[in-house]
């Protein structure tokens, strides 16, 4: 196969800048810096569980993640098969929860935040309890681990777009290398630097969410029932796939974009268990029709606070089909406004309030 | 010395061999639930160096580090110092059956008991120089196997046993019955083993492996529940006490335990998916490292060791019994030779104790 070639190429140059998760190392390349990454966390959070003697931990990600998110933060680890949804994949560099546009890296904050609320009704667990110096060597670790994979990753599939990596390996200039001497090492180059600016610049791109305004009583209820029309509306339309009223009851035949890439991406029926028996085989997990959440129970994944269903409204929900509506300054039947938006946040938080 | 002098005095030494049995049982199952604590808390290499703790002899290491320490230092220390005692409780058990217990067989169970207990606190302590998971996972199985025989060496010791000649079962107690029993045994130990694969995953373990052990560890609870229950049946009408109060204790202890089993499942990865009915699963939060929690979680593993260890003690007074019935049968007599008595551990004092 192609890839094959490729993917070991990539995989060499990914062992040579990153070290592997078990003695990670960072590197030294000057457009690099920009990550506030600390090699010591790094190396406190990677490699076997161990306590000092004076109760720092050692080996956190194997202590506390790599039973869900395998050890080179495939998603795939040994109790990912018992969670739904389930556990990210951060090879892809994707993130549902967080603070920035749609399609970018999440803050450090965002991560941060997620390790301590945890996510409920998922195996997620809230990591409060954890030194905040724990805290941030994993929050540390897993942007590692994600520019890690996300980098071998852009690798393989450059190789085989631009430097002609087939059944055969490419001539010594075009093959992938981490010195930026070759026409190898510069996609290298522009692979990493690609990956590091998306993790640098996602604290500008954070989504500024408006103050939501306290309502009386009577203008909270015109604002829900605003909100319920909008909800029900053409616009949009979050009936489609939340049911009416939130309730969770339609079934969706969409799948989330970590499994897509393997299956419909690629043409392949995901239900089709011949065509996917081969990636299963590669460690793949088998893939799962993805539910939209019943906003009536008051679960939120991702945090039901007016400022996250904001976001979550105006972006989407990245690697999933959750859509973005639009912000528009005033109504012209395409997207909504902020006022219109925060009249649905309202109605949303009211499905599941207590009548 | 008179012959009943020697008996009476051969009978306080066995008892004190018993008793420095219980000790031991006494000692080893909270052995267990602080060595189930070390894995909860990932606590298993605070000390990185092994037989001291920093340099320090086990014994010598200051008390007020580690009382005020961190908390992984204090259960990994605690841990090892509670494990030497054990030792030496072991080794005490060796001495008094080699210059009391009349009872070859014992001796040989004792000698067995302190090499397991060696062995095992080899295994502990190579888990740690080597800071190998397989071999932490090897520690965790064989403690609960240890901790059946210091049961076994208590009921072998008990008066009971020595007392117990004249078989007051109604009921049959045939191969059926033993069998469910020695089922047990096995099942229970099963568990453990798998449960032990389950806590001590390696990392890199596939997760079609993994979900499998999942598997066959809830369809295996079940089966257990189920003998304990058939066990209990076959022998309810037998008469006999000390059979049927741990019988029934067993389906008890076995509903506590598939019940510590969902919680222990639910504390570390949520609600299943086949659960969502139970109010407040859809939003369940897990929290890492939460005290409850490892409460729950170190029960399990606790509670695991204990069914093991009754269901030994269950089989094992089984094979008693059946065997005095079978001595009762051939003989056509409760009397027995010496060297029966001596076979069985049996002093005169006890065969006739208006003699003494």
């Amino acid at each position: 196969m192609p890839t094959a070639a490729a993917g070991q190429d990539a995989s060499d140059v990914a062992r040579e800048l990153y070290g592997t998760p078990d003695e990670p190392t960072w590197p030294e390349r000057s457009s690099l810096q920009t990550l506030p990454l600390s090699t010591r966390n790094l190396v406190r959070a990677g490699g076997p569980a161990s306590s000092e003697r004076d109760g720092t931990h050692q080996g956190l990600f194997r202590e506390h993640c790599v039973t869900c998110h395998a050890l080179e933060g495939s998603g795939a680890g040994p109790a990912s098969v018992f969670q739904n949804p389930y556990p990210r994949d951060f090879r892809h560099g994707v993130f549902k929860w967080k603070s920035t546009l749609r399609g970018l890296k999440p803050t450090r904050q965002d991560i941060r935040d997620l390790l301590v609320k945890g996510i409920p009704g998922t195996a997620m667990p809230s990591f409060a309890l954890l030194d905040p110096d724990d805290l941030d060597a994993l929050v540390d670790y897993v942007v590692y681990l994600s520019t890690r994979g996300e980098v071998e990753r852009r690798m393989t599939a450059a190789a085989v777009d631009e430097l002609d990596y087939g059944t055969e390996l490419p001539e010594a200039e075009l093959r992938l290398a981490s010195k930026a001497s070759t026409e190898g090492g510069e996609v290298v180059q522009q692979v990493v630097d690609r990956v590091h600016a998306g993790w640098a610049e996602a604290a500008e791109n954070e989504v500024a969410a408006p103050a939501m305004a306290e309502l009386k009583s009577d203008e909270l209820a015109d604002s829900v029932k605003r909100g319920k029309e909008f909800f029900h509306g053409r616009i949009a339309n979050c009936v489609g796939c939340h049911g009416p009223g939130g309730d969770g009851s339609l079934q969706t035949l969409d799948y989330d974009d970590w499994t897509k890439e393997y299956s419909t991406k690629i043409g392949l029926t995901p239900d089709d268990h011949a065509a996917m028996k081969p990636f299963r085989d590669a460690g793949a997990l088998r893939p799962r029709l993805i539910k939209p959440r019943n906003l009536q129970d008051g679960v939120f994944h991702g945090g039901g606070d007016a400022a996250s269903l904001y976001r979550r409204i105006t972006q989407g929900i990245a690697g999933t089909p959750m859509p973005a509506v639009e912000v528009v300054q005033e109504s012209n039947g395409k997207g909504l406004t902020v006022d219109e938006i925060g009249d649905l946040v309202r109605y949303v938080q009211q499905l599941s309030s207590p009548q | 010395m008179s012959s009943t002098e020697h008996s009476v005095d051969s009978n306080q030494s066995a008892c004190l061999v018993h008793r420095l049995a219980v000790l031991l049982v006494c000692l080893v199952w909270p052995l267990i639930w602080v060595g189930g604590l070390v894995t909860t808390y990932d606590a298993g290499m605070a000390v990185p160096d092994w037989p001291g703790t920093y340099g320090y002899n086990l014994f010598l290491y200051p008390y007020k580090t580690w009382l005020l320490g961190p908390f992984d230092l204090f259960i990994e220390h605690g841990h090892r110092l509670l494990g030497a005692v054990v030792g030496l409780v072991a080794i005490a058990i060796v001495v008094t059956a080699y210059l009391k217990e009349p009872r070859r067989w014992v001796l040989v169970l004792a000698v067995g008991l302190l090499i397991a207990v060696i062995t095992q606190g080899l295994l502990g302590g190579m888990r740690v120089v080597l800071g190998d998971r397989t071999l932490a996972m090897l520690h965790g199985c064989f403690g609960p196997a240890f901790f059946a025989l210091c049961v076994a060496t208590a009921v072998v010791t008990s008066r009971h046993w020595r007392t117990y000649l004249t078989p007051s079962v109604q009921g049959p107690i045939g191969i059926l019955q033993l069998w469910s029993a020695g089922t047990l045994v096995a099942l229970s130990y099963l568990q453990l083993v798998l449960g032990a694969q389950l806590r001590h995953v390696q990392p890199n373990a596939a997760p079609g492996g993994f979900a499998m052990i999942v598997a066959t560890h809830v369809i295996l609870a079940f089966l257990l529940w189920f003998v304990t229950m058939v066990c209990w049946v076959r022998i309810r009408r037998c008469g006999d006490l000390t059979l049927t109060r741990p019988a029934a204790f067993l389906i008890g202890l076995v509903a506590v335990q598939i019940t510590l089993g969902v919680g222990t499942w639910v504390v570390n990865y949520g609600w299943p998916s086949f659960l969502e009915w139970v109010p407040g699963s859809t939003g369940f939060l897990v929290r890492a490292k939460g005290f409850i929690d490892s409460i729950i979680v170190t029960s399990h593993v606790a509670t695991g060791s204990l069914i093991l260890a009754v269901s030994a003690m269950l089989w094992i007074r089984m094979l008693r019994v059946r065997h005095c019935r079978r001595v009762a049968a051939t003989s056509g007599t409760h009397e027995m030779s010496e060297r029966e008595q001596k076979q069985y551990g049996v002093s005169d004092s006890i065969l006739k104790p208006e003699s003494a």
